[in-house]
């Protein structure tokens, strides 16, 4: 049972996609345990093992931690990836390994998650809103992309325009 | 003590400004902080916060830079900034909206509509104005982002967008950024 330091870029884990992990490995149980005790120790809702110097598919989202959302309380999910999303919407976002910086991202209202817990029961989640967020951001690091990766440039896209003089 | 400096520059749009003039900085000894460029139709538009070595003053830098700028015609205008106005500053807990104003093009849309968002202690943080459309039928499009302060409800901002819409024929839509950290 420990804490954990958070994982600040430029980290070069932060950045390598996460090996998959096996039920059986003897490691689980207690870096489960570490991952529950240091998102517990932040101030945020969410962590990818990544972010604490894993780099295997596992993620642990409990959005029921910020007042006012529910979701589906805490989620431990091995190998998880999104099977389906729906609903494009622009989000200011920032990453408690990216700190001091946010930036507009383009996420989607509801999120598909499929993945399996530490039981071993393969879950099937539809996720929507803030978790929905909290997933996409989540499954993200578990590929090595950081919401840099993705930021928007609202005004280019808002004005681009045809190249040349019109 | 470090000093910085705010750069401006500007000058018709071309190819290779922003290598000219962030080459003439790197040579100078100047690290180049936070930028911001556009293009304004065929004008390029520039804002450089610069970390200046401690040789280079202020009031230098845009002359030891002619060499670089001059050739491509650009303006440099640069002063000091305060230290104090150069710390990273965390990201804002406030409420943040997007509010988008467009229609024909008349005077004073920019005036009435950012005096209606100062009235209600909102900061514009980002914006952008285009006259697009016909050219016959102009159409004047704003984006602006804006801070209202912290726990201050959009309602009576969007009451006074509300009262202007008809007053200057235009459409307005405020709406909020959901803003997370994970």
């Amino acid at each position: 049972m420990a804490v954990h330091p958070i994982l600040l870029y430029p980290e070069s884990l932060l950045k390598s996609p996460a090996a998959s992990l096996s039920l059986s490995d003897p490691s689980l149980p207690s870096l489960i345990q570490d991952m529950v005790d240091t998102l517990d120790d932040s101030p945020g809702v969410a962590l990818a093992a990544p972010q604490i110097g894993y780099s295997v598919n596992l993620i642990l989202v409990d959005v029921a931690r910020k007042k006012g959302e529910r979701g589906h309380g805490q989620v431990l999910l091995i190998n998880s990836r999104i099977l389906h999303q729906n609903g494009l919407r622009i989000v200011r976002e920032g990453c408690l390994s990216v700190p001091d910086y946010t930036g507009n991202v383009r996420r989607y209202e509801q999120t598909v998650v499929e993945g399996t817990t530490p039981d071993g029961r393969v879950v099937i989640l539809t996720t929507s809103g803030f978790e929905a967020l909290a997933f996409q951001h989540e499954i993200d690091h578990l590929g090595g992309i950081l919401f840099l990766d993705r930021i928007e440039s609202l005004s280019t896209d808002l004005f681009r325009r045809r190249a040349g003089p019109s | 003590m470090d000093r910085y400096a705010m750069l401006t520059a500007f000058g018709q749009d071309r190819s290779g400004i922003v290598a000219a003039l962030s080459e003439g900085l790197y040579q100078l000894g100047c690290n180049i902080e936070d930028t911001c460029m556009t293009r304004l139709r065929g004008e390029f538009a520039m804002m450089v916060m610069v970390r200046l070595p401690a040789a280079l003053a202020p009031d230098q830098l845009a002359a030891r830079l002619a060499p670089h700028t001059a050739p491509l015609g650009l303006t440099v205008l640069c002063r000091e900034v305060p230290l104090q106005a150069t710390a990273l500053e965390p990201p804002s807990e406030k409420p943040i909206f997007m509010l988008s104003v467009y229609g024909a093009d008349r005077p004073g849309i920019v005036a009435q509509v950012a005096r209606a968002v100062a009235d209600h202690d909102g900061n514009i943080t980002d914006m952008n104005t285009r006259v697009v459309g016909a050219t016959d039928r102009p159409v004047y499009v704003m984006i602006l982002e804006i801070q209202l302060p912290a726990g201050r409800g959009p309602e009576s901002l969007q009451e006074a967008l509300d009262r202007l819409k008809p007053r200057l024929g235009v459409d307005i839509t405020l709406r909020a950024i959901e803003s997370v950290r994970f």
